[in-house]
């Protein structure tokens, strides 16, 4: 019998832009899990979304499922049958089971032992009896964000269900969610084509929607939405700011894009670009439009759901509305300006951070010193001037009306209401730059004052929040604290700030203290300062092993991270050398020496070994090898020159070697055996310091 | 369309659809969800379909009658559709052609917007529908309130007279509206923003209001404990508005506000509370009723609303079980 294609179609009230995709993706997932348990072989899987609808075509749905054989294990042999070798009651029990006489049943050989097998062939079954099972898994397999009741029904959903269409060659497949039951009739665009459509076939879909004015594709609707606003962006004499965020948006809340070109008064171009790049696009979700120097145009792009009779009659309202919002920022950037911007600060005071860590002036105050302490380390103590300025006046844009209407524009409005205000140029940026990363594509702060900060507001919420019990989960990051540790590793690495991490976080944990002190803290809980150290130490990972072996990574990490860009030079020069060919007799060669001091060295106190105690002489070698590579790899470390080091730690491979040929580690004589270990222990410090031997796979 | 115009249509579309039309609430309130003919008729396993207008008081955005956007006081146009008709948004968007807007001559859109209210201890979701760019109504499925889950659902549109008015009459001054031939909009209202915002955000008497809060909280709760839920609403309306002109008037410190919702939303549940066992005692009378507006789903999963109701008891929590549940 031959294949026929399947579509599974929802019809609902307009979900929001952002939960399709996800939808989606839990439908094609669910369809194709269930279809492979029911052993129906497929084709391509694709799917389609739009605001109103949600829609999976699987082409070339196996009309059966296969037939399958399976092995069946019954009784051990010995259990099966009596002295006499007749069957036991066991045996026939089991031959009754698979429909077989006793005599019938096969042999099986286990490292139990031999049992009695049989060989069961399971016939498949037509596809329009598997599937409803299948689409109803995947019609209640979904997980919004957030789902509704509608009715009397007790299910939920985005938003109420209409119709389903479930359709598996000509043939309709019985699916019931709530108070709807799937047929073949789907409807097209809202108001251009309000009239049921009965689909015939799967195959038909996408071209029976498009004649009812709906692009059921996303991507290519997504293109249909980029390329008709960037032509309405020429139009409109300049071209399309690109924002592939808004893009995407928009393409979920449109069938049928039509661009609408309108403009607005010039005079608000005086207004920050980022103000009415803000306005139209997170109020109105309209495109900006710049001339051909970057610069904003008082013009914009609005797409429309509907190709209107006439243009101009909703321009009247997109120019309308946007007049209203324009007004608005220009009201609130006018007000705003009235008062300086140090004159805020005070109104931080009741701006709570959060409930157990105080309100934002408490938290500058600790960032501030935070701050400091970081750049006083990091050898920058000569910005410290325009640094604690600029902290001060940090979140002072978060009491503005521009914040309170556009958070989006934190950082920015403070940017311009500081330079409104008389302050230095270098702290009007610096409070812009404290903010930066904002997301995983922006770009890092190009100056100290606001790095720093940076760092260190982020790490005051680290720690403030591991401090209060909060910590993220695997699922849940309430306050982005993989975002803002992810950031300040940047910035640290980028900028090249060399300060002790450990020394750092203590600083934060003695300034959050007056809050911290109440926290109660769980038996088994393990100190904060940990916990922050493991958090950075899972990121650090995480993001190196982006580009680097995770076992080296791992090598480096647990050979410190307190210096991160210590840490960050240590895994660049020893990456550099894992992948050369001699690398790994040298690894296995190291490992064994590790081995030997991890297993052995508990016991013994630290200390250099005896020179007086060596009776070999390939312990005397290693031991000079070692103390004249000891200078040396000393002076490279301290000027950074890890691969240099690790050169001349690698040139000690020949004499660890002979050293284990020849010597007995575990010699039958203590003071003889430990002196030896101690020779291994300088030996482990020396590239203990750069990475973790024992953690690199190596074989030979 | 005057503004009284766009009244009268909407009355008529949705009494012609089967709905009743109440009057405004005679107190004080900020939004036509807090109307008792919302807030409590949403309880429950009673259909109820109700449309009215309700003047909404919003302390905090008084401009004194300087901004054209802004008012102390706007009017909501209310529906209620309980449970929530099938064919509610093509009901919804009938009423939107008998005003005037053409969806083939307008760009007409359903935009997420998720609607919460922790003064009244509700939730739902839905859209704000925008019609060219601009907000002209707030839908919302009712999925909680006075925190008890709705069921049936009911859906809730609120059209914002005002903005809608201003679209139609095309005017970019709220005052400009005509509301009749030959009377605008500011020479019946605009004295009122002037001294209402005024009132609220330079002189209202924080003490006296403080005090005022505590006495009809009290009161509420005292009515609550004699079993008379509908005058106990109208003191937890009086709370809710008596916060309203604090908060406007930034008596308010940020540490206390939470507080204070929380003790107006403490109120609102405990109306929400009595109002529930009240229709249990009277037996729901409206399930007696065939009184429904549009297509009603069919029930194919799930039990009937009502049935949902037998099995919940609406009696006061026993002491210290709040925290008992909190400690698990």
């Amino acid at each position: 019998m031959p294949a026929s294609d399947l579509l599974l179609e929802l019809g609902a009230e307009e979900i929001p832009a952002s939960f399709v995709e996800p939808a989606l993706a839990d439908l094609a997932r669910v369809i194709v899990e269930r279809a492979k348990e029911a052993r129906l072989t497929h084709g391509e899987v694709r799917t389609f979304g739009t605001p109103r609808r949600l829609a999976v075509l699987v082409r070339d749905v196996a009309a059966r499922s296969e037939d399958v054989t399976k092995e069946v294990t019954g009784p051990s042999v010995k259990a099966a049958f009596d002295a006499a070798g007749k069957p036991t009651r066991a045996a026939e029990k089991f031959a009754e089971s698979v429909g077989l006489s006793v005599d019938r049943l096969l042999r099986v050989k286990t490292p139990k032992g031999e049992y009695l097998a049989a060989k069961l062939e399971e016939k498949g079954r037509p596809a329009p009896e598997l599937l409803p099972a299948v689409l109803h898994a995947a019609v209640h397999g979904i997980n919004f964000k957030k789902s509704m009741r509608w009715g009397d029904v007790e299910l939920s959903f985005a938003r109420p269900l209409h119709w389903i269409v479930a359709l598996f060659g000509e043939e309709v497949i019985p699916v019931v969610f709530g108070d709807v039951r799937s047929g073949r009739t789907t409807y097209g665009h809202r108001f251009l084509a309000p009239q049921p459509i009965e689909l015939r076939r799967p195959a038909d879909y996408v071209e029976a929607l498009r004649a009812a004015h709906v692009i059921v594709d996303p991507v290519e609707r997504r293109k249909l939405v980029h390329e008709r606003v960037r032509a309405g962006a020429e139009k409109a004499g300049g071209r399309l700011l690109e924002d592939e965020a808004l893009l995407d948006q928009v393409t979920y809340l449109v069938e049928l894009p039509n661009p609408v070109v309108g403009s607005f008064d010039e005079r608000h171009l005086d207004l920050p670009p980022e103000v009415l790049i803000q306005e139209m696009k997170s109020h109105q979700r309209y495109f900006s439009v710049v001339d051909e120097h970057g610069k904003l145009l008082p013009r914009f792009v609005a797409v429309s759901n509907t190709p209107v009779k006439d243009e101009r009659v909703s321009l009247r309202g997109y120019e309308r509305v946007l007049r209203a919002r324009l007004s608005d920022g220009r009201f609130f950037f006018d007000e705003d300006r009235k008062h300086s911007l140090e004159t805020r600060v005070p109104k931080l005071e009741r701006v709570v951070f959060q409930q157990k860590l105080g309100t934002y002036a408490e938290k500058i105050e600790r960032f501030r010193l935070l701050a400091d302490f970081i750049a006083r380390r990091s050898g920058k103590a000569d910005i410290l001037p325009i640094l604690e300025r600029a902290a001060t006046l940090a979140k002072a844009d978060l009491v503005t009306g521009m914040v309170g209407e556009f958070p989006e524009l934190q950082g920015v409005m403070g940017r311009e209401y500081a330079k409104a205000s008389g302050e230095k140029p270098e702290v009007a940026l610096a409070i812009f730059e404290h903010y930066l990363p904002r997301n995983a594509q922006d770009s890092l702060p190009t100056q100290d004052p606001g790095a720093l900060i940076g760092i260190a507001d982020r790490l005051d919420t680290i720690v403030g929040i591991f401090g209060i019990g909060k910590g993220p989960s695997a699922a849940a990051d309430p306050f982005g604290l993989r975002r803002a540790t992810l950031a300040i590793i940047h910035i640290v690495l980028h900028r090249g700030y060399r300060f002790s991490l450990v020394a750092a976080i203590d600083r934060a944990l003695e300034l959050l203290e007056p809050k911290l002190a109440d926290q109660k803290r769980k038996a088994n809980e393990p100190p904060v300062r940990d916990q922050v150290l493991e958090f950075f130490r899972g990121r650090l990972k995480v993001m190196w092993a982006e580009e680097h072996r995770p076992d080296v990574v791992e090598a480096v990490l647990s050979a410190g991270f307190d210096d991160l860009v210590a840490a960050h030079l240590r895994l660049k020069a020893l990456s550099a050398i894992v992948g050369q060919a001699d690398f790994a007799p040298l690894a296995v060669a190291f490992k064994r020496v590790v081995n030997i001091v991890e297993k052995q060295g508990r016991d013994i106190g630290a200390g250099a070994p005896d020179p007086g105690r060596f009776q070999d002489d390939a312990e005397k070698a290693l031991f000079e090898a070692y103390t004249q590579a000891k200078g040396k790899v000393d002076a490279l470390v301290k000027a950074d020159d890890y691969a240099g080091a690790l050169r001349e730690i690698t040139a000690l491979k020949p004499a660890v070697d002979r050293f284990f040929d020849r010597v007995m580690v575990m010699a039958e004589d203590r003071a003889l055996r430990e002196n030896r270990v101690r020779l291994l222990m300088q030996i482990g410090g020396l590239f203990g310091r750069i990475a973790d031997f024992s953690k690199i796979q190596a074989e030979v | 369309m005057y503004f009284q115009d766009l009244i009268f249509t909407l009355q008529q579309h949705w009494a012609k659809q089967g709905c009743i039309l109440q009057q405004p609430y005679d107190l004080e309130v900020g939004a036509g969800t807090m109307h008792p003919a919302t807030f409590l008729r949403a309880l429950g396993p009673e259909p109820w379909n109700v449309a009215y207008v309700q003047p909404s008081r919003r302390p905090a955005d008084g401009r004194f009658g300087e901004n054209p956007n802004r008012l102390f006081q706007h009017h909501q146009f209310q529906v209620i559709l309980k449970p929530a008709p099938k064919n509610v948004q093509a009901l919804y968007l009938d009423s939107i052609k008998a005003i005037g807007i053409d969806p083939l001559e307008h760009d007409l859109r359903f935009v997420e917007d998720d609607w919460e209210s922790p003064t009244l201890g509700a939730w739902g979701l839905g859209w704000e529908v925008w019609c060219d760019g601009m907000e002209i109504t707030q839908f919302t499925y009712f999925q909680q309130c006075g925190g008890f889950e709705c069921r049936p659902v009911s859906a809730e549109l609120t059209y914002g007279l005002e903005r809608i008015c201003m679209y139609l009459q095309n005017k970019e001054n709220v005052y400009d509206i005509e509301y009749t031939k030959g009377i605008r909009y500011g020479e019946i209202f605009h004295a009122n923003e002037v001294e209402m915002s005024k009132y609220a955000l330079q002189c209202s008497d924080a003490p006296m209001l403080f005090q005022l809060f505590d006495l009809y909280e009290k009161e509420c709760k005292r009515l609550i404990d004699v079993q008379l839920p509908l005058p106990a609403y109208d003191y937890a309306l009086k709370c809710s508005h008596t916060f309203n002109l604090l908060d406007a008037r930034g008596a308010i410190s940020v540490t206390e506000r939470a507080n204070f919702i929380k003790r107006v939303r403490d109120n609102a549940r405990l109306c929400a509370e009595g109002y529930l066992a009240m229709r249990e005692r009277l037996g729901y009378p409206l399930l007696k009723t065939k009184w429904t507006v549009g297509e009603q789903p069919e029930v194919l999963e799930g039990r009937p609303a009502s049935d949902y109701w037998k099995t919940v008891s609406f009696q006061k929590r026993e002491e210290g079980e709040e925290g008992a549940r909190a400690g698990k």
